[in-house]
């Protein structure tokens, strides 16, 4: 890390610099130079014709045929299988590096969401089946929106004491704490014997129907915000 | 007044301010006895100055070497150089038996390495015979005249190119927004000529430093270009087109630094590309046959028992999946070192690699564009003494 007077955290595309008031200092380094870009791995935008694109993404093009490209991730592929959102959730299940464990029971988990939901749509009467979804990755993002928070709380300390303020939160956070509370609620509480797979397809489908517990989280939190509405004006960014 | 009566400190600066070609520079080590010329102190009785000539050693007349700056050359003693050189290289052509006169200078460094054979690792240390233009950097000339009055007006700013490039370049920004409210005034709308500002770039900090002679700093450098940014974002900024492509160089596009194996024939007559990848401490070697059915063999193991996890199966088959090519080639691998996950991704931009000798050029820039054809420079980060791992700290212990 390099030390600097005073500074100013600009989100940019480059985010591991700092701009001070006189030079860029670096914060955390990494292999690849700044002139490298991120890879674009959905096949169906490099096939877009020339004369689809809009402005920007024209610019965009022209930039990438000059510069480097960093190589893709190896969790990533082009298939029609492989999501970023179920990538980012396996990973955050994952413990002590066992990537091996975690992906079997996220794929336990869907099996195990596909399962119910089948039952579900044979017991049903017929004009219900229309309603009841099947697609288990339908049903994650869908619960996973529903989880998401809109508003947070900040701790802001004025004159000795520390307030909880209500803040606006990016959509990388709001995604981040839907998915923390989902992993930690089916850490905990649950039966000793139960297995995780189980409990998160359950807590999966409730949060889908907006019931349960992570549900219940998210509205204690925005009540928490709306009853301190008053120290709003704490906030200076 | 006599020439010699005029107080001079020290020899070679004495004679750069004449203009007089100066010799050799003198190494500090050697001592040198300069001619000093000191006022003698007078008799009350006498009222005029006698000026007697004393000789003293350099340990009383020392130069302060570090304060003088870096050594300036004069164009005589590059001159010269450069004659020696000349001539060293038609001596050095006649020794080695060849035509001084088509002696180039891949033949002096080939010579020089038979007669100097040097095991030194830095190929700077080696010993090397090339144009002075090359071994003496480019320095700046003096730039005071005899009189010690500078030439240039913003000498005494200590950046004088720096300075005088800015007020150019500001100068020519104020041009073209008079010209810009020139046109406004008689109602003329701009046309928007965007410059190709993907295809250049601006000259890097070195090269300014090179072009004007002159250390800058980050901030100097940073202005300067923040001004030219400006100009050309101006409307009729392409005005000034010819001055601003002095500060900005082609950059040629990616794909064209490759070069592509063309395909080989074996002797069943079939297609096949070999090509290297490498992941970590992973190196594969891939040999990718057209005609095929979707096999693929590593180390002479089928790839279901050598790599049972999902995720490296799936690494292995992305080249082809997003080439539409799935089962249409047969690909035969060996691998060594690294981990299960190192090893699949040295397969993986093996077999990227040697796809490219089948596919269309736009196809191996969409690849690349992918991020296919790129090595992974990532390697594991070294433990730091003081800290647990690399970046995890101890548990901090209040007491």
């Amino acid at each position: 890390m390099y030390a600097c007077k005073f500074y100013i955290k600009i989100p940019r595309k480059n985010k591991n610099y700092f701009i001070t008031s006189r030079r860029l200092t670096q914060v955390r380094w990494s292999r690849y130079n700044a002139q490298y870009l991120e890879p674009e791995v959905n096949r169906e935008l490099l096939q877009k014709s020339w004369d689809e694109l809009s402005e920007e993404e024209k610019a965009e093009q022209e930039l990438k045929a000059v510069r480097p490209i960093k190589a893709a991730p190896s969790n990533v592929t082009s298939s029609v299988f492989s999501d970023p959102m179920i990538s980012k959730f396996t990973n955050m299940m994952m413990r002590d590096g066992n990537k091996v464990l975690a992906r079997s029971l996220m794929a336990q988990t869907l099996e195990a969401i596909k399962r119910k939901q089948l039952e579900k749509y044979h017991q049903a009467p017929e004009h219900e089946k229309d309603k009841i979804e099947c697609n288990p990755y339908v049903i994650f993002h869908e619960a996973l929106k529903n989880c998401q928070p809109v508003i947070g709380l900040c701790s802001i300390t004025r004159g000795g004491k520390t307030y909880q303020v209500p803040v606006p939160l990016t959509d990388n956070r709001k995604r981040f704490l839907a998915m923390k509370w989902l992993i930690t609620e089916c850490r905990e509480n649950k039966h000793r014997r139960t297995l995780m797979p189980e409990k998160l397809s359950q807590e999966l489908l409730q949060a889908f129907h907006n019931e349960g517990a992570i549900i219940k989280k998210k509205h204690v939190l925005h009540k928490m915000a709306e009853s301190n509405r008053a120290y709003a004006h704490f906030r200076w960014w | 007044m006599r020439e010699g009566a005029r107080p001079v400190l020290g020899g070679p600066r004495g004679n750069m301010a004449a203009g007089r070609p100066s010799p050799v520079p003198p190494s500090p080590a050697l001592p040198r006895r300069p001619h000093v010329l000191v006022p003698r102190p007078s008799r009350p009785s006498s009222r005029s100055a006698a000026l007697r000539l004393i000789y003293t050693t350099s340990v009383v007349q020392r130069k302060n070497v570090a304060a003088a700056g870096p050594e300036k050359y004069t164009e005589a003693f590059i001159k010269k150089q450069i004659e020696e050189f000349n001539l060293g290289k038609r001596h050095l052509g006649n020794m080695m038996g060849e035509d001084p006169e088509t002696f180039t200078q891949e033949d002096i460094d080939k010579a020089i390495a038979y007669l100097f054979p040097s095991g030194l690792f830095d190929q700077r240390a080696r010993p090397m015979m090339k144009h002075p233009t090359e071994i003496f950097p480019e320095k700046r000339k003096i730039q005071w005249g005899e009189d010690g009055r500078p030439f240039h007006f913003l000498f005494y700013t200590g950046k004088q190119s720096y300075y005088s490039l800015m007020h150019e370049t500001y100068g020519m920004l104020l041009n073209v927004q008079e010209y810009q409210d020139q046109m406004s005034a008689q109602d003329f709308t701009p046309e928007k000529e965007k410059k190709n500002l993907p295809g250049s770039r601006w000259l890097t900090k070195m090269e300014l430093e090179e072009m004007l002679l002159e250390k800058l700093s980050d901030h100097d450098y940073s202005r300067f270009i923040q001004l030219l940014q400006k100009m050309v974002a101006l409307p009729y900024g392409t005005n000034e087109e010819k001055y601003m492509q002095k500060f900005s160089k082609e950059i040629a596009a990616q794909l064209q630094k490759v070069v592509i194996d063309p395909l080989q024939y074996d002797e069943r007559g079939v297609a096949f590309s070999t090509a290297e990848g490498r992941r970590k401490t992973a190196r594969a070697t891939v040999v990718v046959y057209d005609n095929g059915s979707g096999k693929i063999t590593v180390n002479g193991v089928d790839v279901l028992h050598y790599f049972p996890v999902l995720q490296d199966r799936e690494q292995l088959l992305f080249p082809f999946q997003f080439l539409d090519r799935l089962e249409k080639h047969d690909m035969i691998c060996t691998v060594s070192g690294g981990g299960r996950s190192a090893q699949a991704g040295a397969i993986r931009l093996a077999s990227a690699k040697a796809l490219r000798s089948f596919v269309t050029e736009k196809e191996v820039e969409f690849m690349r564009q992918a991020g296919l054809l790129t090595v992974d420079p990532r390697l594991r980060e070294r433990k730091k003494p003081g800290q647990e791992g690399a970046r995890r700290k101890f548990t901090w212990k209040k007491r």
